[in-house]
């Protein structure tokens, strides 16, 4: 019966020593999937290489699929996970923050750190970016964003019940748009490095 | 698209799927206990609390009891458990005592004249997946038999069974045992209902 | 495009990342991020340099009540510990890991890495006002269906969108 942690099946020691291996794992996979190349990552936006949106999507998919069913049987209580709270406001607002840091800096944090530990100059300034960044925000939090970003408290919102179909419903439909979604893209990127010649 | 790709992405329509059909077939609540599960449940043997425990625990006042009496009101008013809260085994599962049975904060104990009542409540609550129920072992009359009247044990037995005498002798003058059971001499302690808290909530994420 | 042959195909990548959250879900009750763990960093180091400051400021004050508990020693902070060793770990394996910046073709290497650190300032302070990153809100978020990861895909890839004209000089 999980979550394990929160259930307080599992010691606190044991929790970090698993938080450490499933990190392994995941920087393993964004590495191994080209996450850490500035350029494979920016291409989403250019349609030369869709690299983000196939990992995105099907990371997302797989485990939503798989949380599903762990719950549907009994195995996982996802109320009992961190399940973000919707804040739609400072969402939005961060969300379009950043984009631009996505456009003009070529990573977001996760894939930033592992191209910086993996020799990629460009993220380590990156990562010394978004620490600045993040002190910033907390010297000026009080004054510049704290409403904001308490704004727009919508609570614990299940995306399929806001739009009044079930679960499995909007997995189904998620899944259909995003399969459709890689076909798209398998064209265009094709298109766009037949039109111009991309050195990855 | 590649061969390996249209093979990854149909796994995922597969799950997908899978997914949408026992969603739809399936309208049951998710957070009921399997039946497979309720067998290991069942025969697990920790789901007694003896009556010896109890009477340590209530004279230790430990707040993280909820007692939970199964009989009808009337039984009740005559005699009970100290701090009990009396919930007639047909109300057990009403909206308004959820809040008592099922929590994590308090250990839950129900009993009634024998150890029937209590057994009834107890699979009802495993069956819906509470934690932390337990049955006490032999009811009142177990309660009345050990803690209120307990016997001196013969001269040959051990001595542990002595030392246990002599905490049910103490156990009895604390609960006014051997005087009258009609009356009740304890004072009621209706708990008021305890919100479910988790015991350590997940941490914020990315947030 | 012949180095792109080597990197995992990228559903395989994606459907083991997602193997992987389920894990951290199943386990820890949490998903997967980065930014937190950044943000771990930043409130240690000002708690370390000023506790009392710490304590009142409404940005750190809710982190750093438990005295005994440094703010670092958290599950995000050991998650990005494996990130790294993970990282690592594929990079040597695959032959990648090398001192490198990677740039589009038409612009200096000093230029690229102003604006990466442009770029980072940014997303550090749109990661804390949108409660999450990339990974830990939206891909974590998409994973259980919240409403907010879903909020969060619109206005990064949404948003990306729409102002990528403006800045192909970077990348194309």
């Amino acid at each position: 019966m999980g979550p394990l942690f929160p259930l307080g099946l599992i010691g606190d020691e044991l929790n970090m020593l698993i938080g450490f291996i499933i990190g392994i794992g995941f920087g393993f996979l964004l590495e191994a999937a080209g996450f850490t190349n500035t350029r494979k990552l920016a291409g989403v936006f250019y349609g030369y290489d869709f690299v983000v949106l196939k990992v995105f999507f099907s990371a997302a998919i797989t485990a939503a699929i798989g949380l599903f069913l762990m719950n549907h049987y009994g195995l996982i209580d996802i109320k009992a996970t961190f399940y973000p709270k919707t804040f739609w406001i400072p969402t939005l607002v961060g969300g379009f923050i950043m984009a631009f840091g996505f456009i003009i800096g070529g990573f977001c944090p996760g894939t930033s750190i592992c191209a910086a530990v993996t020799g990629k100059i460009d993220a380590m300034v990156f990562v010394l970016g978004a620490i600045i960044g993040i002190f910033g925000y907390a010297f000026t939090y009080e004054s510049i964003w704290e409403d904001l970003r308490n704004s727009g408290a919508m609570g614990r919102v299940n995306i399929a019940e806001w739009i009044g179909v079930s679960d499995g419903t909007f997995i189904l439909l998620l899944t259909i748009v995003a399969a459709i979604a890689f076909f798209a893209v398998s064209v265009i990127q094709k298109k766009v490095t037949e039109k111009n010649d991309y050195q990855l | 698209m590649k061969k390996f790709d249209v093979i990854y992405v149909g796994l995922l329509l597969v799950g997908a799927f899978w997914a949408f059909v026992i969603n739809s077939a399936n309208d049951e609540p998710i957070d009921r206990v399997q039946p497979c599960d309720l067998l290991d449940i069942v025969s697990q043997t920790d789901k007694y609390m003896t009556t010896d425990e109890l009477a340590r625990r209530l004279m230790s006042d430990d707040p993280t009891l909820a007692l939970i009496d199964l009989r009808s009101k009337t039984e009740y008013d005559k005699y009970s458990l100290t701090g009990a809260t009396n919930i007639p085994l047909e109300n057990v599962l009403d909206d308004e005592y959820v809040d008592i049975i099922n929590q994590d904060i308090q250990t839950v104990v129900f009993y009634g004249n024998s150890s029937d009542l209590a057994a009834k409540a107890w699979m009802l609550t495993k069956r819906l997946g509470y934690q932390n129920s337990y049955i006490l072992k032999g009811g009142l009359n177990r309660w009345v038999e050990t803690i209120l009247r307990p016997r001196e044990p013969q001269e040959t037995a051990s001595r542990v069974e002595f030392e246990r005498y002599s905490f049910r002798k103490a156990a009895s003058s604390y609960f006014g045992g051997g005087s009258a059971l009609g009356e009740s001499t304890t004072t009621k302690r209706l708990s008021a209902p305890i919100k479910r808290k988790k015991k350590s909530a997940a941490g914020g994420g990315c947030d | 495009m012949e180095k792109s042959k080597t990197y995992m195909n990228s559903y395989l990548a994606g459907i083991l990342i997602g193997v992987f959250m389920i894990g951290a879900y199943y386990f820890s009750g949490e998903g997967l991020g980065a930014s937190g763990a950044l943000k771990a960093v930043v409130v240690a180091t000002v708690d370390g340099v000023n506790h009392d400051y710490a304590k009142d400021a409404h940005f750190f004050s809710a982190r750093v009540q438990n005295e005994e508990q440094s703010p670092a020693k958290s599950w995000l902070v050991f998650e990005v510990l494996g990130v790294i060793a993970g990282a690592i770990l594929s990079a040597a394996l695959a032959g990648r890991l090398k001192m490198e910046i990677i740039k589009g073709p038409n612009i200096t290497n000093n230029k690229r890495l102003i604006f990466a650190l442009i770029g980072g300032l940014l997303f550090g302070i749109g990661s804390q006002l949108g409660r999450g990153c990339t990974s830990g809100m939206v891909m974590s978020g998409m994973g259980v269906l919240s409403l907010s990861g879903f909020i969060g895909l619109i206005a990064i890839f949404g948003g990306g969108y729409i102002i990528a004209y403006f800045f192909r000089k970077l990348w194309i």
